[in-house]
């Protein structure tokens, strides 16, 4: 009776929560998103982004979050405090409808696998390092994506994709990832 | 093993070079070996450092996006240098994320990371570095190598050999220099050794220590050899006192065996006559007359005299051995003429000339010298007795090579024969008959004794019937 009346109770909060970022901020992730929400932290160390993305020395560092947030108020407690050189970490959610062009690093959550290729193409060639797991993400034109394999999260990297955009990514991290391009994958 | 001290003079020479030589290199060595650990120590602790830094800034993707396969593969690079022994990366939770060898023992690795930087550990070099990718930023993990100091030990026994190799070749060329220089120094004092030793066992004073430079030991071989001639001369000078004392001595001893035979001879003489007449006076058999009896004790007592007064010139002459000198100035002239006066004073029919030259005065014993021109003068008057002019000369020679003037006393009287001329001094010697000319025979020798005790000489030249010449010399007082 008791484990019925939970599942009841968690099925009632699914559907009661409201949609978008800020439901899943209470809880905490599962074990394989606080490591991509450390990733996404990282990318911020080894990748270079053009003067012009910052409005100024100051400006902070934007992660924004597209689609359905898989982090919560994990990544949020990540990045607080938290500076790259001069610039602020600072993490952004973005509604379906929003255009996703003042961050810097872009986490395109799995919920946005079908309107994926708009949403991409959205960006417009803005100097945005794309990250997501979804499966096409790289074909589509994303620069780097999550796979897991064996229990591990490794990294493919589209880095003709991040060429195009003036951004450089550190060699380094390229050495533990696996480069791809939109059509070898 | 023979003691420092008593080692021979080359031995201890070379000993000291080789063993300062060695002394000095072995320092030098220590001091380069040392120096050069220590800054190799330094550079190991760079190096490692260096490595470390550039292993942990390519591990910072792997260990950013936990990628442990690859951070193993960029560990895998240490390899590479053969001394680092084991190293690992830690996470930031600082647990070991990845290792090398791959398959380190967690017990050849600290469980967790310490405090960064090197140090030395149980012969290990050991670090910590910081994997970073953006200054100021957290650091993703730790680094940590371990590096053996094989390196070390391998420079030191390479710096060893080259040290050994050195202080070898570096002994072996002092030794021969030192062979070389230390003959500067060994060889006049080893020849003034042997100089010295030959001298002893052979007592020859003659032999010289050959000098080969101009330092103190040459001064030693010239003192030496200085010495030497010294002692050499002193030996020589002695050796001729020695024979001038002997030849003194023998001549002493031969004129007191003269004198003791002619005395014995000339006193027997006398008393033969005394008692002869004697005898003949106390004969009951004969009968004299009182004038022959008179005669005869006449006889008597003209021998008595005669024995009297040789008695009296014996002991005049010997008190001159032992009666002292008393010099001053004489003015010999004005003693000749005096002296010649008195002489010719009594009755004479001869003619006599005296030629009396100017005379030098003489510092001498002024009765002595009386002496010697009493006799002197009255042997010219006596012996030019038979010539009916008897011509006297007094006068002196300066010879060329001595200062000191030679006097001389010339008569031209009955003169001798040069082979007798030896005699003409002794005791008791007479060239002459005592009935042909009277005397005792004690006046020359008293002369020349006197000259002697003046440091003189005298000698005599003369040709039979033609005349005699006397010279003598007085000696400076002062030698």
């Amino acid at each position: 009776m008791a484990l019925l009346r939970i599942l009841a109770a968690g099925l009632l909060a699914l559907w009661l929560a409201p949609p978008g970022p800020l439901r899943a901020a209470e809880s905490r992730p599962e074990p394989e998103y606080q490591l991509k929400a450390v990733f996404l932290f990282n990318f911020a160390q080894f990748v270079e982004w053009p003067a012009r993305s910052f409005r100024g020395p100051d400006a902070p560092l934007i992660i924004g979050v597209s689609g359905t947030d898989p982090f919560g108020a994990y990544l949020d407690n990540l990045v607080t405090g938290e500076k790259v050189g001069t610039h602020p970490l600072v993490v952004r959610r973005y509604r379906r409808d929003e255009d996703p062009t003042d961050c810097h690093i872009l986490f395109v959550a799995a919920s946005e696998t079908a309107a994926l290729g708009p949403a991409i193409a959205r960006l417009n060639g803005r100097s945005i390092l794309t990250v997501s797991d979804i499966e096409t993400f790289t074909r589509e034109g994303g620069m780097v994506r999550f796979v897991t394999e064996g229990g591990k999260i490794r990294l493919r990297i589209n880095v003709e994709a991040a060429k195009a955009v003036d951004l450089r990514i550190s060699s380094k991290i390229l050495r533990p990832a696996t480069v791809v391009t939109r059509e070898k994958n | 093993m023979t003691p420092f001290r008593d080692m021979p003079i080359q031995q201890k020479l070379m000993t000291m070079i080789l063993v300062t030589n060695g002394v000095v290199l072995a320092l030098t060595c220590a001091a380069f070996v040392g120096y050069d650990l220590l800054s190799f120590r330094q550079s190991t602790v760079r190096q490692l450092a260096t490595l470390a830094e550039i292993i942990a800034a390519e591990s910072t993707g792997a260990v950013a996006f936990d990628n442990q396969r690859d951070a193993t593969e960029i560990l895998g690079a240490l390899q590479a240098e053969r001394h680092v022994v084991a190293a690992c990366l830690y996470d930031n939770k600082g647990q070991v994320f990845a290792r090398y060898p791959a398959n380190a023992p967690d017990s050849a690795l600290p469980p967790q990371p310490l405090a960064d930087g090197y140090r030395f550990e149980n012969g290990h070099l050991v670090g910590f570095t910081p994997v970073v990718q953006l200054a100021g930023r957290d650091r993703f993990g730790t680094l940590h190598v371990k590096s053996d100091m094989g390196a070390m030990w391998e420079r030191l026994r390479l710096y060893g050999l080259i040290a050994a190799l050195v202080v070898l070749v570096a002994s072996l060329v002092a030794y021969a220099l030192s062979r070389m220089f230390q003959r500067q120094i060994s060889q006049p004092i080893l020849a003034l050794s042997r100089t010295a030793r030959a001298i002893s066992d052979r007592r020859d004073y003659s032999v010289r220590a050959q000098k080969h430079g101009e330092d103190e030991l040459g001064a030693l071989t010239d003192a030496f050899n200085h010495m030497l001639t010294q002692i050499q001369e002193q030996n020589q000078l002695l050796e001729t006192r020695v024979r001038e004392r002997t030849a003194e001595l023998e001549a002493a001893n031969n004129e007191l065996e003269a004198f003791g035979s002619s005395a014995a001879h000339d006193l027997r003489t006398p008393l033969r006559t005394i008692k002869g007449f004697a005898d003949v006076l106390l004969d009951p058999r004969t009968s004299l007359s009182g004038a022959e009896a008179q005669r005869y004790v006449r006889m008597i007592r003209e021998g008595s005299g005669q024995m009297s007064r040789l008695i009296e010139d014996l002991l005049n002459f010997s008190r001159l051995g032992r009666q002292a000198i008393v010099r001053r100035t004489v003015d010999v002239e004005a003693l000749c003429r005096e002296i010649f006066e008195e002489l010719t004073a009594g009755p004479d029919v001869r003619r006599i000339d005296l030629q009396l030259q100017q005379l030098p005065p003489v510092n001498g014993d002024p009765s002595l010298l009386r002496v010697v021109f009493v006799n002197l003068l009255s042997n010219a008057l006596k012996y030019t007795r038979p010539c009916a002019v008897a011509v006297i000369e007094v006068g002196i020679r300066k010879d060329p090579p001595t200062l000191a003037p030679v006097y001389f006393v010339r008569d031209n009287g009955v003169g001798f024969d040069m082979r007798d001329a030896g005699k003409l001094f002794g005791v008791f010697q007479r060239l002459h008959h005592a009935h042909e000319f009277e005397g005792t025979g004690v006046g020359l020798a008293t002369v020349r004794r006197i000259i002697d005790r003046h440091g003189g000489r005298i000698w005599a030249e003369a040709t039979p019937q033609a005349g005699a010449t006397f010279f003598f010399t007085f000696s400076d007082p002062v030698l």
